[in-house]
């Protein structure tokens, strides 16, 4: 007859038990998030990016179109370059139409984007870009699709309001957050949320001069399930040229 | 002995390839009075007519114009070889689709001209079909899913198979002959379904042989001796044997559907309803064959004699028509044909689609079978180098650009090793925008550009990139500043030390 094992390992072994449960519950509910979204889940996309995810109670909402907007230099591409990354490590796949044929791989990469997991798409105009988008968003299988309409020295793409509406549609059917980014608010009233970008300073160090980073702040400009006007600072490093 | 049991093959014929062909081509023309000519003209002779135009009095032989006088709703079609060529291609796919072993029959000449059969292998094929009067069923299923009216006789030997195929009354009928019962069958027949050669007919006929049977009462020898030996091919032939090898799967061959215009295209509208319809038939048959439609082929007989012949990729495997047709219509609008279209022809290889594994522990991906099509229509909208994967050039060049293919796999394990950085992006500028800079002790002090103009307020650098020295057309040479102006905006400055001009190449936001 074998002994009756100690009292302690067997509180081990329930604690093991028990973390493996809850791990295998996790990793269960992060591969069922399709599910989630189809059923209306209140799933979201976090940026990584502390003071900005607590600003937005989590992230950016599942299955909805959002915005960010602002100048250059305020910090619009390293906003969705970081939810890009939260989303591609999370095993998404994710998707960039790039109007402005402006992504540099290596930034995406430094950013911690896993690169195989991004569809870079780079449409010749705003129209072809939004056809894309809705061609994507009917696939399904897409976390988070960026649709990047910022081209610098250009004047605002003008673009009906009823296509927004369409996209923000199709990406509340899908499941696939679609985020824009653009000088001004282009999408209206279609948009679940608009976050407004503004450059605040830029951090050179002394010597040897390098730029070191920007401090940007971040303000819910619109925001359908929560109260607007609120404002986030953040500061974004550059990576090092000397590394 | 062979394993699967005595051996039997089966015959899948259309009876009346003309009629078949422009049927499959224009399915509308079903139930309506039309005719197939050799030719153009009023006095091209009709070689086929559909049911409808026969009640009507219209006979297969007559000239169009006499045929017209009959029938005045009679719609005329031109005969096209390309186009019956394809029914027959088609034909072969609908055997494949029920047996790995068939070959096309070659086309007979004189009273057989007009029809196409297919001998496919028969023998144990009640383990898969249950019977082979089933087996005759979905060959029959299968052709008419391709929109060809066939019958289908199953017996010990193709020859017969294939007479006993023309005897079936109408089209989607079936006829299994018993092992063993071929000569009972064909005594009763004219001496015609043989098919013998016009003269050894002719001879048989003077001999007073009008049917199978009574030449089968002949003497070999005395036949053999007064006819010669096509008489005894014809005798073995009547006693079920056959002399054809047997058959064995046909090598893979690529899946093309053609076409003869009645009337060359000059303009791209009518040429892409040809060829919508090219690809809606080519469609059906590679998914009869569990394939999708590959990088397309695509050839054009020009009037006059030349030819165009161009190659569309197609991003992923796809079974969308719309997908289709939209490349191939970008294909003609950037390029179009240099003169009217008479004939054409559209070629692919066939691929399987795309499959995926779900995982139950990871986010579902986007499912390939969804996946192609969207980016084989995001190709023909952007462009074949503007859709993929982005990735980190192998070289120092500051504009070089990389993509890879897009292509979701089952993922592997996500590393989660480095921990995320809020890391400030770079935005490119592509092209670079030109500047205009002045500077004070060899740094920028005022810029102009495009992107940003002004004093410069902070700046770091210079860091200079340099690479393909060993080559006249690739080297380079830039000296790089991070630059921040008076409104604010943070770019990366390039001097050009070759063409001697000052650049924005980049915008960090």
């Amino acid at each position: 007859m074998s002994p009756s094992p100690p009292a302690h390992s067997r509180a081990d072994a329930d604690a093991r038990v028990e973390a493996l449960l809850r791990d295998l519950g996790s990793r269960l509910r992060r591969g069922s998030g399709e599910a989630a979204r189809q059923s209306g889940g209140t799933r979201q996309h976090p940026t990584g990016l502390a003071s900005l995810d607590a600003l937005l109670e989590g992230g950016f909402p599942s299955g909805r179109l959002c915005e960010i907007a602002g100048p250059l230099s305020s910090g619009r591409t390293s906003i969705a370059l970081a939810l890009l990354a939260q989303a591609t490590r999370a095993g998404e796949w994710t998707a960039w139409v790039d109007v402005a044929d402006a992504l540099d791989p290596a930034s995406a990469e430094a950013a911690g984007v896993s690169l195989e997991r991004v569809l870079w798409v780079r449409p010749p105009g705003p129209r072809e870009a939004l056809r894309a988008c809705a061609r994507l968003l009917e696939v399904r299988g897409f976390a988070l699709i960026a649709l990047d309409l910022a081209r610098p020295a250009r004047e605002p793409e003008r673009l009906a309001a009823a296509a927004w509406r369409r996209l923000a549609r199709a990406a509340a059917a899908s499941g696939t957050t679609l985020v824009v980014l653009s000088q001004q608010r282009v999408t209206g009233t279609a948009s679940e949320l608009a976050i407004e970008t503004k450059r605040s300073r830029a951090h050179f160090s002394a010597a040897p001069a390098l730029l070191e980073g920007i401090e940007i702040e971040a303000c819910v400009a619109r925001q359908r399930a929560g109260p607007a006007q609120r404002v986030a600072s953040l500061r974004l490093c550059a990576s090092s040229r000397a590394a | 002995m062979d394993p699967r049991g005595p051996s039997r093959s089966a015959c899948l014929l259309v009876s009346d390839l003309p009629r078949a062909a422009v049927l499959r081509a224009f399915p509308a023309l079903a139930g309506r009075p039309f005719a197939v000519a050799a030719g153009h003209g009023p006095r091209a002779e009709l070689v086929s007519a559909s049911d409808e135009a026969a009640r009507r009095g219209v006979r297969r032989g007559v000239g169009v114009a006499h045929a017209r006088s009959v029938c005045a709703e009679l719609e005329i079609h031109v005969a096209s070889p390309a186009l019956e060529e394809a029914t027959r291609a088609a034909l072969l796919d609908a055997a494949l689709a029920c047996s790995p072993r068939a070959a096309l029959e070659p086309r007979r000449a004189g009273l057989f001209a007009h029809e196409a059969a297919v001998s496919v292998d028969a023998s144990g094929i009640e383990t898969l079909f249950h019977s082979e009067a089933g087996f005759a069923a979905a060959l029959v299923a299968r052709a008419a899913a391709l929109g060809l009216p066939a019958r289908v006789a199953i017996a010990a030997s193709r020859s017969v198979a294939r007479i006993a195929a023309r005897r079936i009354a109408e089209d989607g009928g079936t006829c299994v002959l018993a092992a063993g019962r071929e000569a009972e069958f064909l005594a009763p027949l004219p001496i015609d379904a043989l098919d013998p050669d016009d003269a050894l007919a002719e001879q048989l006929t003077r001999f007073g042989v009008h049917h199978v049977g009574d030449l089968l009462r002949l003497p070999r020898r005395a036949l053999a001796t007064r006819l010669g030996s096509g008489a005894l091919a014809l005798v073995a032939l009547a006693c079920g044997q056959c002399a054809l090898p047997p058959l064995c799967a046909p090598a893979e061959a690529r899946t093309a559907e053609a076409i003869d215009l009645e009337v060359p295209a000059d303009r791209l509208d009518p040429l892409l309803f040809a060829l919508q319809g090219l690809l809606s038939r080519l469609l059906a048959r590679l998914e009869l064959r569990h394939l999708a439609c590959d990088a397309l082929h695509l050839s054009l007989e020009l009037e006059g004699g030349g030819r165009d012949e161009r190659r569309i990729g197609v991003a992923a495997p796809t079974r969308e028509l719309r997908v289709l047709v939209r490349l191939v219509a970008r294909s003609l609008e950037s390029s179009p044909p240099r003169a009217p279209v008479a004939s054409a022809r559209l070629e692919t290889r066939g691929a399987p689609l795309r499959r995926d594994q779900l995982d139950l522990f990871r986010p579902p991906g986007p499912t390939p079978s969804a996946l192609a099509p969207a980016l084989a229509e995001i190709t023909g909208l952007c462009g074949a180098t503007r859709v993929g994967a982005p990735a980190v050039a192998d070289q120092h060049h500051p504009d070089a650009l990389a993509m890879n293919e897009f292509a979701p796999r089952v993922p592997q394990a996500v590393a989660h090793a480095a921990p995320l950085a809020r890391s400030l992006a770079l935005r490119m500028l592509r092209p670079p925008a030109t500047a205009e800079v002045r500077l004070r002790a060899g740094h920028p002090s005022w810029i102009r550009s495009a992107v940003s103009s002004g004093p410069v307020t902070r700046c770091a650098g210079p860091w200079r990139t340099t690479g393909g020295w060993w080559s006249r057309e690739g080297r380079f040479a830039f000296d790089h500043f991070d630059v921040q102006t008076e409104d604010g905006t943070v770019v990366r400055l390039r001097y050009d030390h070759l063409a001697r001009i000052w650049q924005v190449d980049g915008v960090y936001d």
